[in-house]
């Protein structure tokens, strides 16, 4: 079953933790600068802290880009072939969500692998804003908060001492305020 | 057995009055012995004032900053997005420094500097823009005037990039507030001391960043395998949840319940209003997000915005507990989102929200007492709550406007031109004292007391044993305690590393020895780092002392001898001078100083090379 790595920009404090893991597994270094996962922060308006990550499309930019076939899906993760790279960096440019990084000391660009299936970026993210879902998942929250808004103005009938009322979601309890 | 890895070995040194940029080489036995931080600060301060025979005004061009981050600043541990900025404070005349979180100092580490060093005075407003290798320095005189963000802001934009990290200053530092801050990354603050008019008295609106090298590191994978233990130790914590949600915000109610609260400009302890100001509320009316500064798993900013009323469109990461309760209880005020809109409004002046919050709170129970005349006053009324005069009031400070010209001068300043203030000016050594009160806990006071840099807690924060266990314990432990925050808490200020996961959630110190040896190489106990920490406390007393600080400046605000609270648990209480003295000589003999606290003369050596 194929798993998709998920960003919820609203849990995302900013942290960096994903950026130095992801540099640590990946080179052994230090260094942030060296990840494949990267938060952008904007402030004061809009405020938004949002890791940028690879969303390895099916139909992926960066793959139908590159001059020398180096970027490859196997098991539905785009796989940078390192032996075939060229180094042109036309994928970092490519790529729609910019997911894709170049550093002056590395000479290939860097993309997520998805560590093998088991990300460290999302099992050290201390608040849950990187998740690994099932791809079938994906959407689900917003599918039920559709639901769950629909069903705030929906009307239901109940007896009050033998009279039929009615009574929307959203009123219930708000006398009491 | 040497250093081997966690530093570039070297410094930056520039003079923004010739131009000149060195980069001094650090030597090894440099590092070993003064770490990083505030060590490297203290010592640069040091060596300078000895060059200028100690006689240097703190706003002249002969005065040094030292921008600072440590071995462990930006490494993968909790919490390491810490860098201190050193000088000789103008508040105090003495030996200041004050760290901030953020990402500034990361980026400043990844450039390849272990520390900045700045002198001299620009001709015109400049930036100092340190890119990797190359360092400039760019004259932008039309930054002149504007708040930090926008020159932020600015500054990004001039230089054609976001990716990089911008520390400024804004009107406050400019106009030599002695208590303005220097901000980074949108309202991360540096806040006590004024290092802010430091900036602003070498005409150095900015200093950009970046930097993309690797942080030297000896040991990965010691490193990860320690900070694994540290990382579960934090989120297994039964208070991590509440940490992420509310932040410092918590401590609100916990002051206000064990009657350590400013209110009123410490006329009281407790504030009845507390829980319109605390996290509850701020949780259920205001907070929009989190915030954390670098490789922080605790995240305690709080992203707030104000939806409605007459402050709605107010958005700050902010509040934490000492600026919701300086500008806050400590002034009367009970809004919420005025208490916002006022560190909203400090933050992008850049001052200190402690020291605005405190001398404002004097200045409304200075005209409350007949101190200060509403003329003194520039005619404006002000009261306590009354939130529109108050910010006007923090305006005129920025702004050096009316009256705000003297109180921009800080304690020390208010007091040259009122004495009687000196009554209701709540500080130690020309600093304003921070948002927890001293009177029921005689080892807080003396920490205040003997707090190098003045009435703040980095220090030591000794008040939650004592409002918890009682006054009860002998005057060793006291002064013990005492003497092992000192220690431990200026340790975390050396290493470059947030003291939060320790005194909060009680994560380990030994975990920090850990952290050292796997980044440095050099097998170092946590012992062996507290006695460096100990070493730097004993040189930043040896400033002070040739500074001309002597036991007088150990002492107390007035009201902690005269005035006690007026209810809550620890209503009527304050400290005993007697009692304080005795405690006073006890502690400077465990230090090893004399009774005038002044250290021995063969200590100086030690700091020679």
């Amino acid at each position: 079953m194929s798993r998709k790595l998920t960003v919820i920009p609203e849990e995302c404090s900013g942290c960096s933790i994903c950026e130095l893991v992801c540099a640590i597994r990946h080179f052994g270094v230090n260094n942030p600068k060296k990840s494949a996962i990267r938060v952008m922060i904007t402030y004061p308006h809009p405020v938004v802290r949002m890791p940028i990550v690879c969303s390895q499309c099916k139909k992926a930019a960066c793959a139908r880009v590159c001059p020398s076939d180096a970027l490859r899906s196997i098991d539905g993760v785009v796989q940078l072939i390192k032996e075939e790279c060229v180094s042109c960096y036309k994928c970092v440019e490519a790529c729609p969500f910019g997911a894709i990084y170049a550093h002056e000391d590395c000479e290939l660009p860097i993309k997520c692998d998805m560590c093998g299936g088991d990300p460290e970026c999302v099992k050290q993210c201390p608040k849950g804003a990187l998740r690994l879902i099932p791809e079938e998942a994906l959407g689900e929250s917003q599918r039920l908060n559709n639901v769950l808004s629909y069903a705030q103005m929906k009307e239901i009938e109940f007896y009050e001492k033998g009279e039929k009322k009615t009574i929307r979601y959203a009123e219930i309890g708000k006398e009491e305020l | 057995m040497s250093i081997k890895s966690g530093y570039f070995k070297k410094g930056l040194s520039v003079d923004l009055g010739s131009g000149s940029i060195e980069r001094p080489v650090l030597s090894d036995d440099f590092i070993e012995q003064y770490i990083g931080g505030r060590g490297f600060g203290a010592k640069l301060v040091w060596d300078n004032l000895r060059k200028h025979d100690f006689k240097i005004n703190p706003l002249g061009p002969e005065s040094i900053l030292v921008v600072a981050p440590g071995p462990l600043t930006g490494v993968y541990l909790p919490s390491s997005g810490k860098n201190s900025f050193a000088a000789i404070s103008p508040a105090t005349g003495l030996y200041g420094d004050s760290s901030m979180g953020g990402r500034f100092g990361v980026e400043l580490r990844q450039s390849g500097i272990d520390v900045l060093s700045i002198t001299g005075r620009a001709t015109d407003l400049s930036i100092l823009f340190i890119d990797n290798d190359d360092v400039k320095i760019i004259p932008m005189p039309d930054l002149k005037g504007k708040n930090c963000l926008e020159a932020e802001g600015t500054v990004k934009q001039r230089l054609g990039t976001q990716a990089i990290h911008v520390a400024t200053i804004g009107v406050g530092g400019e106009n030599g507030v002695r208590f303005a801050c220097i901000n980074t990354d949108w309202s991360r603050n540096a806040g006590r001391t004024g290092m802010g008019a430091i900036m602003g008295s070498k005409n150095l609106k900015a200093i950009a960043v970046r930097g993309d090298k690797d942080i030297p590191v000896h040991d990965v994978r010691g490193l990860v395998t320690e900070n694994e233990k540290a990382f579960r130790y934090m989120r297994e914590h039964k208070y991590f949840k509440m940490w992420q949600q509310e932040g410092l915000m918590n401590v609100i109610d916990y002051a206000n319940q064990k009657g350590i609260l400013p209110a009123y400009n410490f006329k009281d302890s407790v504030f009845a209003r507390h829980s319109s100001i605390n996290g509850a509320t701020m949780l259920a009316h205001y907070k929009i997000g989190d915030s954390a500064c670098f490789a922080c798993p605790m995240c305690c900013g709080n992203i707030c915005l104000v939806k409605n009323g007459k402050y709605a469109g107010t958005v700050i990461e902010g509040p934490e507990y000492e600026s919701c309760a300086m500008l806050g209880s400590n002034l009367g005020i009970e809004n919420f989102a005025a208490v916002l809109s006022a560190n909203h409004l400090c933050d992008e002046l850049g001052i200190d929200t402690i020291s605005t919050g405190s001398i404002i709170g004097a200045v409304i129970e200075g005209y409350e007492k007949g101190i200060l005349s509403l003329s003194d006053l520039d005619g404006r009324e002000i009261t306590w709550g009354n939130e529109e005069a108050i910010l006007e009031m923090i305006r005129r400070i920025a702004h050096r406007q009316g009256i705000g010209n003297i109180l921009a001068n800080g304690s020390r300043g208010i007091i040259a031109r009122w004495p009687e203030m000196d009554e209701v000016l709540l500080q130690v050594k020309g600093l304003e004292q921070s948002a927890y009160d001293s009177r029921p806990s005689m080892s807080m006071a003396l920490a205040y007391a003997t707090s190098d840099i003045g009435a703040h807690h980095t220090r030591a924060w000794t008040i939650a044993k004592e409002v918890e266990e009682g006054q009860n314990w002998s005057d060793e432990d006291k002064v013990d305690i005492v003497i092992y925050h000192q220690k431990v808490r200026p340790l975390f200020d050396m290493l470059g590393v947030c003291r939060l996961p320790w005194i909060e959630l009680g994560l380990s110190e030994r975990h920090y020895a850990n952290f050292y040896s796997c980044v440095t190489g050099k097998e170092m106990t946590l012992d062996g780092l507290m006695s460096l920490s100990n070493d730097i406390y004993n040189l930043t007393r040896l400033i002070n002392c040739h500074l001309g600080a002597t036991r007088q400046d150990d002492s107390l605000p007035h009201k902690v001898w005269a005035n006690p609270p007026l209810t809550g648990q620890n209503a009527g209480k304050v400290i005993d001078q007697h009692d304080f003295n005795r405690i006073l000589s006890l502690y400077y003999k465990r230090r090893g100083w004399d009774e005038k606290g002044i250290p021995p003369a063969s200590l100086e050596k030690k700091f020679d090379n």
